[in-house]
């Protein structure tokens, strides 16, 4: 009974710990690469998507994990897609009522959560073969972990674009007497490329270490 | 029968699922629908405080009876809420009124400021688009395109793509890279602004000059 409750500890452990890193969906699973590039400019946006696919991610793998042995295999990608689209619309919905500034920030990118694959990959390699639990732990795990890569990038790129992070001044303008001249390239899509470029080699140069 | 019977065997989570999904999206709807709203109104009262700097408050003709139609896809007539913006000396410093048409990705919606006379844009802004980031939503904030606007007559809009040294004030240049956004602005504001003004001075709200 000990070893039972031990090895599930030891499961949900590792299962978290994997949306963090071993298997984190940005740098290393490579999944959800349109809002990674598009709306990581600065730490606000980022971290309000990361936010709402945390959300949307948790509700769905709940309602698949509850209705896992009712689902028809032919049926359950249309299945998937049904329940991730309503808490996508819900989340839409709650945006435009309570932040509408970031929600016409991210503009079609919060409806375009419904065609992100970390969401229907969670669905179908998790959530549709596990119990509530393991569903509702990897949902967080891989939901923070898309969340704090997504505000890695968006922080490197925010700080070398305009100096601020959270639009706080970090570091002081050249314009206004500092040492700073803001790199503009850096909040174009060209800056998110190289960004991610560097931080994915920087990622798996640290992996290559370890192992 | 038999085919029914195999049709609910595989399909009643689907069926069952869309109803309750149909149930929670109404549910929210309805509850932050009201916020969504103002928030709207919100930010539509920013935008044209922004176009129309002297105005301190709007006045709504449709609180004073008037309603204004205008003719919207397939022949429809669709009603448009117009403004009438009023300076701190109560007197009419200018119109905004909303309008909407089709743009590349999806409707863009504006709102549209003209002087006291109806003679002249003021400018516009936009209040709701979904066009595609980096491209077509430079319509939200190119100046070079924006500035246009202002100043140039309240009548029917040519856009144009290059630019000419003849230009007339009433040709606008299109986005290059944006160009089907940009010209579904123009197209947006020239039919609206037309049939408003033919409207507004049926009705003798303004003059007939010209």
């Amino acid at each position: 009974m000990a070893n039972d409750t031990k090895a599930a500890a030891c499961l949900y452990k590792q299962t978290l710990l994997a949306g963090l890193w071993r298997e984190n969906p940005v740098f290393r699973l490579l999944l959800g690469m349109c809002p990674t590039l598009a709306v990581t400019a600065a730490v606000k946006p980022a971290l309000t998507m990361g936010l709402s696919v945390i959300f949307v991610l948790l509700c769905s793998n709940i309602v698949v994990s509850l209705m896992r042995n009712l689902l028809k295999p032919h049926l359950r990608i249309l299945m998937f897609t049904l329940t991730i689209a309503t808490f996508v619309t819900i989340a839409d919905l709650f945006l435009k009522a309570f932040v509408p500034v970031m929600s016409e920030r991210l503009g079609p990118y919060v409806p375009l959560i419904i065609v992100n694959c970390i969401i229907i990959c969670r669905a179908e390699a998790c959530a549709s073969k596990n119990n509530l639990v393991v569903s509702i732990i990897d949902a967080l795990g891989m939901g923070v972990g898309f969340t704090l890569a997504l505000c890695i990038l968006a922080g490197v790129r925010e700080l070398l674009a305009t100096g601020t992070i959270f639009e706080i001044q970090i570091f002081a303008l050249a314009e206004k007497g500092g040492w700073f001249v803001p790199w503009a390239a850096m909040s174009m899509p060209v800056g998110a490329f190289i960004t991610l470029g560097l931080l994915l080699g920087l990622v798996n140069v640290v992996c290559k270490r370890k192992s | 029968m038999l085919k029914i019977k195999h049709f609910i065997q595989q399909s009643w989570l689907l069926i069952i699922s869309s109803f309750f999904f149909g149930l929670l999206i109404a549910i929210a709807n309805a509850r932050w629908s009201d916020e969504i709203e103002q928030n709207r109104i919100d930010k539509l009262n920013h935008l044209t405080v922004a176009l129309l700097p002297e105005a301190k408050h709007f006045i709504d003709l449709d609180t004073l009876g008037i309603e204004i139609e205008i003719e919207a896809s397939k022949g429809k007539r669709k009603k448009i809420k117009v403004y009438k913006a009023v300076s701190g000396a109560d007197e009419c410093v200018g119109w905004s009124f909303n309008a909407a048409g089709q743009g590349f990705q999806d409707k863009i919606e504006l709102v549209i400021a003209v002087d006291k006379d109806f003679q002249k844009l003021a400018g516009f802004d936009v209040l709701a688009s979904n066009e595609t980031p980096g491209l077509g939503d430079k319509i939200k904030y190119d100046d070079d395109y924006r500035a246009q606007f202002k100043g140039a007559p309240a009548g029917k809009l040519e856009a144009v793509r290059t630019l000419d040294a003849k230009k007339k004030r009433s040709q606008i240049v299109v986005i290059s890279g944006a160009t089907v956004s940009s010209e579904a602005v123009v197209k947006i504001i020239s039919n609206s602004i037309t049939q408003i003004k033919k409207q507004m001075q049926e009705k003798g709200l303004i003059g007939n000059g010209k």
